[in-house]
């Protein structure tokens, strides 16, 4: 497979997860301006933020009214920043453009089912404005939005052969969901300290981005406190959304990819180490040290930028004194 | 369409498709041989056509659109604002070649390319077609797609051009070359999207007709490409190499990749080492053989050809000269479908093949003699001119179409730069029938059949038929907001 196109793969699947994962992270924010009061929805907008590594449009968050007017209005302004805002390179809209573009370049080796659903994704939404989706039923069109975008991995998983491509695609997924997992824990321990007295709220909304609440509530309990449900995001096998899954995608897909290509090897070696330590040192920490456990996130989140630049650089940028002819 | 109030079971008469069309005696019409008297081959599709409600048609028309759209068949125009991927306008109601003229058709294009093949191996080989006098030599060599790095460089098979798209015409007078596209020919794609949005259309009359298939273009030009591969091997490395998601004609360079199964390559994704050509893969480099290109001459190696090319590949042409890869077209083919060479081709069939040209040129005055300059200059409002280097329709006089000012300037650069400058007469173009919002409607077309060589030559029966949307216009160009429909030979 030509390296541009193992490329083009591994970013649509980056940028589609990271507009699916922003469509997420506003559905739920957007439900919670239903009834969480003003003070609990700055902190909330502020793990959003933090977990994105944005600033807010404006500068910083808070506002120290009881203004339900306002609140809506800062909604409104940072639903844009977060969907439309074209210098916001993240927003949902600038992905999904991103995503077809690389979909455009490689459209030969994608069939075509994928690229019409990618194709129809961006066409409806390359002229909206936040005027348009902004009503009553705002958080339809972050609905809409992922269930098209898994529209186009459920085509992908049902139409694509298992050769390298799909698993370039397999792996631009699995590393960018393991990268915006790492960080929004991370926010959430910033922004809600284990040690505070902890609001239930802000632990189940976490819960719910990754798809986890139903999964968590019976195999736990309906009590959502911080050292059981980051232990959920982190470590469990069977939660689509773990770090762990994530992980251990990454590196069945690499097993595949580097059987032809030895200079993967150390990509293979990293991720198989973080996953070893996320089964082996994980459970034996404190879940009350907030410092240890961020520690750990940070582990993770260096290694899955350094598995980027491995994959980039063995498969897609390497140098010609290293390839084998 | 408004709605009308319905009297009863009688149907008003401008509701048929054909009620309004007015046959236009002044030229071939594709359809009709007399007003409301469709051909023999037509009255089929007329019958068909003509019972279907305005409704369905205009259901018909929107479907195929938004076929295009979603496939993204789409068409850049240069210069324009906001033109990024237009949709290429399709016209729904096709038209049909009955088997005798596509045989005559198609001999006529074999004819024609083996005798240009044979024109570019002498004009960069020996040059006894020069030296014989039978072509101007300066008018050669003096071409700026001459590439005399192409001198003595020994082409496989002899075979320069492995594909074109000629351009031809149906006057009062037959069929006629318009144009030979001897370097990137276009459209082929938008001829099998055509195929395909008309197919889900009319499948009954496509049943009842027997239309002939050309759907297996994508193997027949797989095939060519392999018959040209450097060395016998068997399963040579082909690829296609396009400048890239920006090209006005990207759908078609990824469309036709995927239809042969081959790697669609951009000039960066090559690599010339020890002499041969080689693509990065996720499992190192692998060898090249065949490319067939959709570059220009201009930018296919920097080191060969212009130094500010960001699109080639630095040191193909040396690998192309070593005989270790295979470029299709071969460069410096563009001298033979210059606009004034173009008018020596009978005389080139006559020279090489001792035989009288089965399809006819369009006369031709070369402005480059006084007496066709002052020709040209006297009869401009009359005449059909056109830069002898450009394509596409890009720098080109239609008299009647044009304004005195138009006409003014025009004839300042002529006199300017004669020798690139040819004149034609306007053309009485043939018309088939094309939906506007008036129903059926007279519109003037050409068509462009492709024909490939390698072992042998082959074409699919069919073409692209270009169509000029505008009543009365002569531009048929897709970069001239022309479309395009799908034309229908039918069996013997």
């Amino acid at each position: 497979m030509l390296s541009r196109n193992a490329q083009g793969l591994y970013w649509i699947s980056r940028y589609l997860e990271r507009a699916g994962h922003g469509c997420r992270l506003v559905q739920i924010q957007y439900r919670a301006l239903q009834d969480r009061t003003v003070d609990e929805l700055d902190r909330t907008w502020a793990r959003l933020y933090l977990s994105l590594g944005r600033e807010p449009l404006g500068g910083r968050l808070g506002s120290n009214l009881d203004d339900e007017d306002f609140m809506f209005a800062d909604a409104y302004t940072l639903t844009d920043d977060l969907t439309f805002e074209s210098d916001n390179a993240d927003s949902i809209r600038n992905c999904i453009a991103a995503a077809r573009e690389n979909a455009r370049q490689v459209r030969n080796v994608i069939g075509n089912e994928m690229w019409t659903s990618l194709n129809l994704l961006y066409l409806g939404m390359r002229d909206l404005g936040v005027e348009d989706i902004w009503s009553d039923r705002t958080g339809n069109f972050f609905v809409n939005t992922q269930d098209s975008i898994r529209g186009f991995f459920g085509i992908a998983d049902n139409s694509m052969y298992r050769d390298n491509g799909w698993h370039f695609l397999q792996l631009g997924r699995f590393v960018e969901r393991a990268q915006h997992m790492t960080a929004l824990l991370d926010a959430q321990l910033e922004i809600f300290p284990s040690a505070r007295r902890h609001v239930e709220s802000d632990w189940r909304s976490l819960l719910q981005i990754a798809f986890a609440r139903g999964a968590y509530s019976r195999l736990n309990s309906l009590d959502f406190k911080p050292g059981p449900v980051v232990d959920f995001l982190v470590s469990d096998r069977l939660l689509s959304h773990s770090i762990r899954y994530a992980l251990e995608h990454i590196s069945s897909s690499l097993d595949v990819v580097s059987e032809q290509r030895p200079l993967a090897v150390e990509a293979r070696r990293r991720a198989g180490r973080v996953a070893a330590s996320l089964d082996y040192d994980w459970p034996n920490r404190d879940p009350g040290d907030d410092t240890a456990t961020r520690a750990t996130l940070g582990t993770v989140s260096n290694a899955c930028r350094r598995l980027n630049e491995d994959i980039e650089a063995s498969y897609f940028n390497y140098e010609i004194e290293d390839s084998p002819r | 369409m408004p709605d009308s109030p319905q009297t009863g079971d009688e149907t008003p008469p401008e509701q048929s498709l054909f009620a309004n069309y007015r046959y236009d005696p002044r030229f071939y019409d594709e359809m009709f041989e007399a007003q409301a008297a469709p051909r023999e081959h037509c009255r089929d599709l007329w019958n068909v056509l003509d019972g279907m409600a305005p409704e369905e048609i205009a259901a018909m028309q929107e479907r195929a659109e938004r076929s295009f759209l979603q496939e993204g068949i789409t068409f850049a125009v240069y210069g324009e604002e906001g033109a990024q991927e237009r949709i290429i306008p399709i016209d729904v109601l096709p038209r049909i070649v009955d088997a005798a003229t596509w045989d005559s058709i198609e001999r006529g294009l074999r004819q024609r390319i083996r005798a240009l093949n044979l024109f570019l191996a002498d004009i960069y080989g020996r040059g006894r077609i020069l030296t014989d006098g039978v072509i101007p030599v300066d008018m050669i060599l003096g071409c700026p797609q001459y590439r005399i790095e192409m001198r003595g460089v020994s082409v496989p098979r002899g075979i320069y051009v492995a594909l074109c798209g000629t351009d031809l015409v149906r006057t009062n007078d037959g069929f006629m070359v318009l144009e030979d596209n001897l370097r990137v020919p276009s459209g082929v794609s938008y001829m099998l999207a055509n195929r395909g949005a008309m197919r889900a259309a009319l499948n009954k009359l496509f049943r009842q007709y027997r239309v002939r298939a050309i759907e297996h273009y994508g193997n027949l030009l797989r095939q060519t490409l392999s018959e040209l591969a450097p060395r016998a091997i068997a399963d040579p490395c082909i690829v296609l190499l396009t400048p890239g998601v920006h090209n006005s004609a990207y759908y078609e360079h990824m469309f036709l990749a995927r239809e042969m199964g081959v790697e669609l390559v951009q000039g960066r994704d090559l690599l010339v080492h020890d002499g041969f050509v080689y693509m990065r893969t996720i499992s190192g480099l692998r060898k090249v053989d065949v490319i067939y290109r959709r570059v220009d001459d201009d930018f296919l190696d920097p080191l060969a050809f212009r130094p500010d090319s960001q699109l080639g590949v630095p040191g193909l042409f040396y690998a192309y000269r070593l005989g270790n890869v295979v470029i299709a077209n071969a460069p410096g083919t563009g001298v033979a479908d210059d606009k004034s060479v173009y008018a020596f081709v009978p005389d080139i069939i006559r020279y090489y093949l001792s035989e009288e040209p089965l399809l006819a040129n369009v006369e031709t005055h070369l402005c480059r003699n006084p007496e066709s300059l002052e020709y040209t200059l006297d009869n401009l409002e009359n005449l059909v001119v056109k830069m002898v280097g450009e394509s596409g329709g890009y720098g080109m006089l239609v008299g009647p179409a044009s304004t005195p000012a138009e006409r003014d300037a025009y004839a300042k650069e002529l006199r300017r730069d004669p020798a690139n400058y040819i004149s034609q007469p306007v053309l009485d173009l043939s018309c088939a029938p094309c939906l506007t919002e008036q129903g059926a409607s007279p519109r003037h077309v050409d068509l462009r059949p492709f024909v490939l060589t390698g072992h042998e030559t082959r074409l699919v029966p069919g073409a692209f038929c270009r169509v000029a949307l505008v009543e009365g216009s002569l531009v048929v160009n897709s970069s001239q907001g022309g479309g395009g429909k799908d034309l229908w030979v039918l069996p013997e």
